[in-house]
């Protein structure tokens, strides 16, 4: 309606969005779409203003400015017409801690209209074994699937998950993975934040970078990678000795970035960067530890939007 | 209403799995009543204390105060009728045994006499709130009076029960009501614990995203904690009655009256810590500030009247004084410390203070 066309199959439409505690500006002119059917990731570290955003879209903030729209309503006008049909899975899975998976799922079941059925939700969401364990009792992982069951106990059209597989083992977020993977396939569309470069990487069919409550950057991960980096990843163990303007004047190098565990150079001609990498570093007696090169990542992205790495 | 009813069953499996809360809220008072009711029992079955008001003074009383004194477990002093019953009102004596002026006549008359006039009389005072004490003294006096009637139809002499109402209720007849108030508070106040824990495991954060009402999660939690209530003053007085002899001699729908009005009083007290604690710590904290002043200065443990005048004022104005009042009255025949109507409007009005409060300061997140 203001700014920017918007895809008439927008799930999501927010528009420069703005949350501020006192003089802290959580969310500070937000801007994105989330089309139906699709993976959108919001990416980027503690504190960026993620979680703030989605809650504002869960109703369960006011925004200080902009225009919200999700599935076609006014969130803050229409948050009663909303519910029903989001799913919901906050950043710490908050579950009553006596009660056993049959009896959260029933109750929260019990809030809708229309729901999906205890045991097929027990069954998607692989916790047949433990459907009799009180909340409190449960691993990481399971306690996980389960705060995603309660998303899905309306059979929702939009479902948000809040840093879903935070603090959980790669197994345990493969698995989940491989579970909103399956929520797309069954026409469910998804808004999910994460710090994980790796899980936006994989889940997103969309993102959007975000960073001291503003949105840096958005995109498919192709777009972001090959918008910023057309570039090769030459990367080693840095060593104290390691002196990033001899890096800088390797030839066809574009950018250089050295911290504590990385030092990474992009490059354009990845042959000829190497070659005198290496030749360099004979004639002062040291060799590259663990050298490899790679694509460019999102990880590299976000490095080059932000100026520092995106880590647990 | 499902999702009322759903959520109110969710939050009892939660407070019935959670031991401690379970102990805090059910064992606790139980505790204490078994604790203070052994201690005062004393050394069991103790004798009667009857106060003997011979107005007659004719061979016939003394005869019939000879029978009574010689009957087992009875001591008998004679007194002046006035003196007699402010001493039973205080608590002195159990019971007052009046043979009114021209008993001996009476008897003489209508002894072997083919037409009998009235029956004499003596007059039996007792506290109708002390049942099991009014019975004693009833069997004491009719086993005497069966020995003179023996032979004798219609009987020559009758009791006439005279209702008297004492100060001092025996120690656990004040004390059963006195802790089911005790314990309605509790149920109230500690719902402001796991309410704070669920704010802050996100859990009322989590409910405010699903279509569930506000109102719906309130009611739950009232309802939750009403059927504690109840369940909590059926045990109660159960233990009273079957163990120590204390029963309800008044209304059980005031009684319960009164346990609902505490219970949601109290529960919005609740709210209120709940309103301006953070954490579930901060939450136990002022639960305790707000629990053990009641507790010790409502007349629970000790009479209000027995307090300095500085207690006095504050007993005066915590709820639980009122609650703890009026449940003795409707309960057991206490002495009013207010009526029953004071009673009812202090504890309203304090639940419309605390709802106010609770509901410009509570926090859902």
């Amino acid at each position: 309606m203001t700014n920017a066309p918007v895809a008439a199959d927008a799930v999501i439409r927010v528009a420069d969005l703005k949350k501020y505690y006192g003089d802290v500006h959580a969310v500070d002119g937000v801007s994105f779409e989330v089309r139906a059917g699709e993976i959108f990731g919001l990416l980027g570290p503690n504190g960026a203003g993620k979680t703030t955003t989605v809650e504002i879209l869960e109703g369960l903030r006011e925004p200080d400015g902009g225009e919200v729209r999700v599935l076609g309503l006014d969130v803050a006008k229409n948050a009663d017409r909303l519910k029903p049909r989001i799913g919901v899975s906050l950043q710490t899975a908050a579950l009553y801690p006596k009660l056993t998976v049959i009896e959260l799922i029933d109750l929260f079941r019990s809030f809708y209209p229309k729901s999906r059925p205890t045991a097929e939700l027990i069954e998607a969401l692989g916790l047949t074994e433990r459907s009799k364990a009180q909340s409190k009792d449960l691993s990481g992982g399971q306690r996980q699937r389960l705060a995603v069951a309660l998303s899905l106990v309306n059979d929702p059209e939009l479902v948000f998950l809040d840093e879903p597989t935070t603090g959980l083992d790669p197994a345990a977020r493969r698995a989940l993975w491989t579970l909103i993977q399956e929520l797309k396939a069954a026409g469910t569309s998804v808004l999910l934040t994460t710090h994980y470069m790796e899980e936006a990487e994989i889940l997103c069919d969309r993102l959007a970078i975000m960073d001291h409550g503003k949105v840096l950057e958005l995109g498919t991960v192709e777009e972001l990678v090959s918008k910023h980096f057309k570039d090769r990843a030459v990367r080693f163990d840095p060593d104290e000795a390691l002196d990033t303007a001899l890096l800088e004047s390797l030839p066809a190098v574009s950018s250089v970035h050295v911290d504590d565990t990385d030092a990474l150079v992009f490059t354009r001609d990845v042959g000829a960067t190497i070659g005198a990498l290496l030749a360099g570093a004979e004639g002062r007696g040291v060799e590259p530890q663990n050298l490899s090169i790679r694509r460019a990542s999102l990880e590299d992205v976000f490095l080059s939007l932000t100026g520092r790495a995106l880590r647990d | 209403m499902t999702a009322l009813w759903t959520l109110t069953v969710a939050n009892i499996r939660s407070y019935t799995r959670d031991r401690a809360a379970l102990f805090w809220t059910l064992a606790f008072p139980l505790i204490f009543i078994v604790m203070f009711g052994l201690i005062f029992q004393g050394g069991g079955e103790s004798r009667l204390n009857l106060a003997w008001v011979d107005s007659d003074g004719s061979p016939q009383s003394a005869e019939l105060r000879a029978a009574l004194a010689a009957a087992s477990g009875v001591n008998l002093e004679d007194y002046a009728e006035a003196e007699a019953l402010k001493k039973m009102r205080i608590g002195e004596v159990d019971a007052v045994i009046v043979v009114p002026d021209g008993y001996g006549g009476q008897l003489e008359a209508n002894t072997g006499s083919d037409t009998p006039g009235a029956a004499a009389v003596v007059r039996v005072y007792t506290d109708p709130s002390q049942q099991s004490l009014q019975g004693s003294v009833y069997q004491a006096v009719g086993s005497v009076l069966a020995v003179i009637n023996m032979n004798d139809r219609p009987p020559l002499v009758m009791p006439q029960p005279e209702t008297i109402q004492t100060e001092n209720l025996n120690f656990i007849s004040y004390f059963v009501p006195s802790m089911l108030g005790l314990s309605v508070m509790q149920v109230g106040i500690f719902a402001a614990i796991p309410l704070v824990a669920d704010r802050e495991k996100l859990i009322l954060k989590r409910l405010a995203a699903t279509p569930l009402r506000r109102w719906q999660l309130v009611g739950s939690n009232v309802l939750m904690r009403l059927l504690i209530a109840l369940a909590q003053a059926v045990i109660i007085v159960a233990v009273g009655s079957i163990f120590f002899g204390v029963e309800i001699t008044g209304s059980i729908a005031l009684t319960a009256l009164f346990v609902i009005l505490g219970s949601v009083t109290f529960l919005a007290l609740g709210y209120v810590i709940a309103s301006f604690a953070s954490t579930e710590d901060s939450a136990n904290g002022m639960t305790s500030v707000v629990q053990f002043p009641m507790m010790f200065l409502s007349g629970t443990f000790f009479p209000i009247q027995a307090m300095p005048d500085a207690l006095q004022a504050v007993a005066r104005v915590i709820p639980l004084t009122y609650l703890a009042d009026a449940l003795r009255q409707v309960m057991v025949g206490g002495v009013p410390f207010a009526t029953l109507g004071v009673c009812a409007g202090v504890l309203l009005g304090w639940l419309v203070v605390c709802f106010v409060i609770a509901s410009r300061k509570f926090r859902w997140q």
